[in-house]
């Protein structure tokens, strides 16, 4: 199994299939009035010459096609552009408020819905007719866009995917345009993925693509429309850019009506809220037309509108019910005909994650004269649209903390190309056909009202959006800044104060308290968090503590994290759990030491934290009391550690670095926050607190073993790249480096239930700390040098050779590669090239055994084979021979006296 | 407690009750009565305990079973088709490659291993994969001319003085 999907692998066996990578102008959005956008100015071709990539322009639109995926994104980077400077944005002016109407802004995004997976969308473009296979719906708007972006009949595009229900636009539709522009510049298939850049940054410049503006008495009578600016309908960006778009494609009835209807029945829901009027009473009062009061009330019968939905008590879970109704008249206008639709929704709101659900949705649908009357459609097909349309599209950028689902990476199925075939007839539209969608958006935006107290007053109703929205109401409200001086004294005066209240404890919570996606976003924080390694004894039950931690001030064991209530943490209310976490003291007031890393936890997310808490709490309990702790005095004094934390401990939140991208302050807050990285790999001071400036993150020994400096000053010979640390964290392996061991071999196994993406955001963030590239083709040329220049037997060593001979080379010497053969050179091994060699020491006397990490291989331990005269030789001939630009270590044979007592133990 | 782990051995799909972390060695012995494969050093020093995974030689007794559940086990029994025996085992036969023959099943499985990767191996080749197979009687020279002799080199290097 490899635990890596490698976009540059592509699963198909087209060999004539290309990668595309577009490049944005560095300015451009849909403002209501216009499209602003920065304008090409020059293309420097000849810097990318000679590498067998494409550069294709057409207007302000730049792609860059290569042989890989990962080739095009890296020529993109460095392709060199100049853009002028759009001239001032178009403010559209709102009309002055003159009378004391009741007034509320909506807004329509440009893009709705991000594209189901895979997400990759192929184009091929021959004989004038186009192809397309991915997650791109089979619109007939689509294909009619495509044609005139291409210049050809839109009968000649062709493209593999369902007809879909029109809510909105989604992304993959801008990645379909570039796709086919590329092709249709290549005259070959060229893939490109829907990667957040650019398609999530495509959504947020089209969020403002229309605004509305709506107003109407207090009791919700004689509301109307008053402003409405902007386009109803988003074509893809390659339109835009390119110059191509025309009038017609901008107009599109249906989703006017949707737009309409949700900025009507979202408004008349917010009269009800503010009249304390129940929102099917308000809607029936106001219809005029019977027919249509008749399929309200009996869709509300049918919903049980005044029976509230079952609650089953899950504590981060919230439950809503909205209604949204529309009249949608037909075309000869006449006041009776049309299509009245009447939908009830309820959602399930998680407060922890921001997910939303439908948990049920009941629509009806009266056409009057030009169509039958269907009180119930069979909403689950509906379901499933909104769900995937309105629920899921990512931010840009998204929170920190944001968990995403491991992607899928693989390349749709595609079989080389046959030219088109004409078709006569459009897709048939599956879903929408009949029926009329235009309450669908406001009927999830009532529930979530009523769920939430939120008014969200655009759509859509995306994981981040809600939370965010949750927090944002949550926050209490702006704070007098003396008032903020008296609590910021009184909060260091409860810092300092070393006596801390005890928190009542609580019965404990039931397993199912919280709901799955919670429970599970905890167990990912604590599988980056690694809590099971430390709170494990050797061989011992997961999570029961008990594992001693020998620390400069005494033994400290880690205690039971299971609920247990008598020896666990099965009676810590949250409050108390977080306080813990953030702060350092215990449930019953007590301090806690700072080999617990709260001084890194305080930086995990206020979400973060109760899912973890959740995830804790849903485990089984077993009791299991603490071993006694053995400090010495004054250290076993804890209420002591109040002034330590005065002095060392920062427990503010985790702040993103607004300058930096969404990966790298993703991979900061896993690596400072729940993944305490620097608990290890940062040098503690006399007190035990981590050093600051150039020692942060420098190399520190904890446990017998040494934790490697993460900054510039790595040993490693042949440098590290995020390329290479990726591999390293993912598989416990990197070929010009060595495996993981010792305690960074569970730390790789827990990140190997992480997606993916958040490896690779650990990865640049490590790399950005290390000064280190992204990929650098001198690394092999150089890893090949250090190889050969091991290949010398060094003078004087003959002992050492010796040993080396019996134990080690029928593994370590590349003769004839084995299956047990060692995948890594020593040379390449940076503990070889260490100040010290305790990591080479522990490698020896206890061998490697990595459990959980696919690619650390096996290593027996020679503790009890090797005296430690012959261990000491060995390592002193390794030294000489895999790195032999560095001095002989000092003092080996105390080392190896003293690593091997705990060896001797076991 | 331990879980059952499926291994193929010998083209066979096997259920084995061992902890993961089990040397494939013990197992094979142990639990399948497959004693090809002798036990020696234990550090993967020697090379008594050859097998073949996916057709390489590996020693088995530095590796744990659980990592190898997806692969191809062939232990010496699995070498012939039960009526002829391996071309490697035949030359082993026909030089009298052996003294106590404690090494024998290393240094079969390891020339085996060498074939299948390089059909037609040079004599350092050979040499050099048979480097860390210890043999503790000093049959060196028959051995060598055994797995030169199977791998279609002459079996010795100097002239031949055989009969």
């Amino acid at each position: 199994m490899n635990p890596i999907s490698d976009a540059q692998a592509p699963d198909t066996d087209n060999d004539a299939l290309r990668y595309g990578v577009v490049i944005r102008p560095p300015v451009y959005r849909l403002d209501a009035r216009a499209f602003v956008c920065s304008q090409l100015l020059h293309v420097d071709r000849e810097a990318l010459a000679g590498e067998g990539v494409t550069v294709v322009t057409d207007g302000n639109f730049v792609g860059v096609v290569a042989a890989s995926h990962e080739a095009a994104r890296r020529a993109a980077a460095r392709l060199p552009l100049r853009w002028s400077t759009p001239d001032r944005d178009h403010k559209g002016a709102r009309p002055a408020v003159t009378d004391a109407r009741l007034r509320r802004d909506y807004q329509w995004p440009g893009r709705l819905a991000w594209g189901a997976e895979p997400d990759w969308v192929i184009a091929d473009f021959i004989d004038g007719g186009l192809r397309l296979a991915g997650p791109v719906a089979n619109t007939e708007r689509l294909r009619g866009e495509l044609a005139c972006l291409l210049e050809s009949d839109p009968q000649r595009i062709h493209i593999d995917g369902d007809a879909e229900a029109g809510l909105g636009r989604q992304g993959s539709d801008d990645a379909a345009a570039d796709a086919a522009l590329l092709a249709r510049a290549l005259g070959r298939p060229v893939a490109v993925r829907l990667d957040p850049d650019p398609y999530a940054r495509d959504a947020e410049a089209l969020a403002r693509a229309r605004r509305l503006r709506v107003s109407g008495t207090a009791d919700g009578d004689d509301f109307r429309v008053d402003d409405d600016l902007g386009y109803v309908s988003v074509p893809p960006l390659a339109l835009w850019l390119t110059g191509r778009l025309t009038d017609n494609l901008l107009r599109d009835p249906d989703a006017a009506a949707l737009q309409f209807t949700f900025v009507q029945e979202s408004f008349l829901d917010e009269v009800a809220a503010a009249l304390g009027e129940d929102p099917v009473a308000l809607r029936l009062r106001h219809i005029k037309d019977p027919r249509g009061r008749q399929l309200l009330k009996s869709v509300a019968d049918q919903a049980a509108w005044d029976t509230p939905a079952e609650d089953d008590g899950r504590a981060d879970l919230v439950r809503g019910r909205g209604v949204a109704y529309s009249h949608r008249p037909s075309e000869s206008g006449d006041a009776g005909s049309g299509t009245r639709s009447a939908w009830i929704a309820d959602v399930e709101v998680n407060t922890v994650t921001g997910g939303v659900r439908l948990s049920r949705l009941v629509a009806g649908q009266d056409a009057g004269a030009d169509g039958p009357l269907r009180p119930l459609l069979d909403a689950s097909p509906l379901r499933d649209t909104l769900e995937r349309k309105l629920l899921g599209l990512p931010s840009t950028p998204p929170p920190a903390d944001q968990w995403a689902a491991p992607a899928d990476r693989k390349l749709p199925a595609w079989r080389p190309s046959t030219p088109p075939a004409h078709r006569d007839a459009p897709g048939t539209p599956a879903l929408s056909e009949g029926v009329d969608l235009s309450p669908a958006v406001a009927v999830v935006a009532n529930a979530l009202y009523d769920a939430t107290g939120v008014r969200f007053r655009s759509p859509p109703f995306s994981p981040a959006r809600v939370r965010a929205a949750l927090e944002e109401r949550a926050r209490p409200g702006k704070r007098r800044w003396w008032w903020a001086g008296a609590l910021a004294v009184t909060g260091l005066l409860a810092t300092l104060w070393p006596f801390r209240p005890s928190i009542a404890p609580v019965a404990r919570p039931a397993a199912n308290l919280y709901s799955a996606e919670t429970i599970e976003r905890g167990r990912l924080v604590a599988e980056a968090g690694d809590c099971a390694v430390c709170h494990t004894a050797e061989g011992g039950t997961v999570n029961l503590g008990g594992r001693p931690f020998e620390t400069p001030f005494g033994t400290l064991y880690s205690t039971n994290l299971t609920p247990d209530p008598d020896t666990g943490i099965g009676n810590w209310s949250f409050a108390a759990f977080e306080r813990a976490m953030r702060e350092g003291i215990g449930r019953d007031g007590r301090h806690l030491y700072p080999a617990f890393p709260y001084t890194d936890f305080a930086k995990i997310s206020d979400a973060d934290m109760q899912a973890l808490y959740a995830y804790l709490m849903a485990q089984p309990a077993v009791a299991a009391p603490a071993p006694q702790n053995d400090l010495r005095f004054p250290f076993n004094i804890r209420s002591m550690m109040a002034g330590w934390n005065l002095l060392f401990h920062d427990p503010s939140p985790f702040k993103p670095d607004p300058t930096r991208s969404a990966q790298w302050n993703r991979g900061a807050y896993l690596f400072e926050g729940a993944g305490h990285c620097g608990a290890c790999h940062t040098p503690r001071n006399l007190f035990g607190a981590e050093k600051g400036g150039d020692a942060r993150l420098s190399g520190a020994l904890v446990d017998g073993w040494e934790a490697p400096a993460l900054t510039a000053a790595s040993r490693s010979p042949a440098g590290w790249t995020e390329q290479s640390l990726f591999e390293y964290l993912r598989t416990g392996r990197s070929e010009a480096h060595g495996v993981a061991g010792g305690p960074m071999a569970p730390v790789v196994a827990g990140l190997a239930e992480l997606p993916e993406d958040d490896v690779r955001a650990i990865a640049h963030y490590v790399a950005t700390q290390m000064d280190a590239p992204l990929s650098d083709p001198a690394q092999s040329e150089r890893a090949a040098a250090v190889v050969a220049a091991s290949r010398a037997e060094p003078v004087g060593q003959e002992a050492g050779q010796r040993v080396f001979e019996g134990a080690c080379a029928a593994c370590h010497e590349n003769g004839t590669a084995t299956f047990t053969s060692a995948k890594q050179a020593l040379a390449l091994n940076t503990n070889l090239h260490s100040q010290r060699p305790d990591n080479v020491i522990q490698s020896i006397l206890g061998g490697v055994h990595a459990e959980g990490v696919a690619g650390a291989g096996e290593m027996p331990a020679f503790a009890h084979s090797l005296s430690d005269r012959q261990i000491v030789d060995l390592v002193q001939y390794l030294r000489a021979r895999f790195a032999p630009g560095e001095t002989p270590w000092k003092e080996v044979g105390k080392t190896v006296a003293d690593l091997r007592r705990e060896h001797d133990q076991q | 407690m331990s879980d059952a782990l499926h291994l193929t051995v010998n083209g066979e799909r096997l259920a084995v009750s061992a902890a993961p972390s089990t040397p494939l060695l013990y197992v094979l012995r142990n639990d399948l009565c497959l004693n090809g494969p002798k036990f020696g050093c234990g550090l993967g020093e020697c090379g008594a305990c050859m097998v073949l995974v996916d057709g390489r030689a590996a020693r088995s007794c530095v590796l744990p079973v659980g990592t190898l559940t997806e692969h191809e086990i062939t232990t010496l029994e699995g070498l012939g088709d039960g009526d002829r025996l391996d071309p490697v085992q035949d030359a082993f036969i026909e030089e009298q490659g052996a003294q106590c023959g404690y090494c024998l099943n290393g240094m079969i499985m390891t020339v085996r291993g060498l074939l299948n990767a390089d059909p037609a191996p040079t004599r350092e080749a050979v040499i050099a994969a048979l480097d860390h197979t210890l043999c503790r009687c000093g049959t060196h020279q028959e051995i060598l001319a055994a797995a030169c002799r199977a791998a279609g080199l002459a079996p010795s290097a100097s002239q031949g003085e055989k009969e």
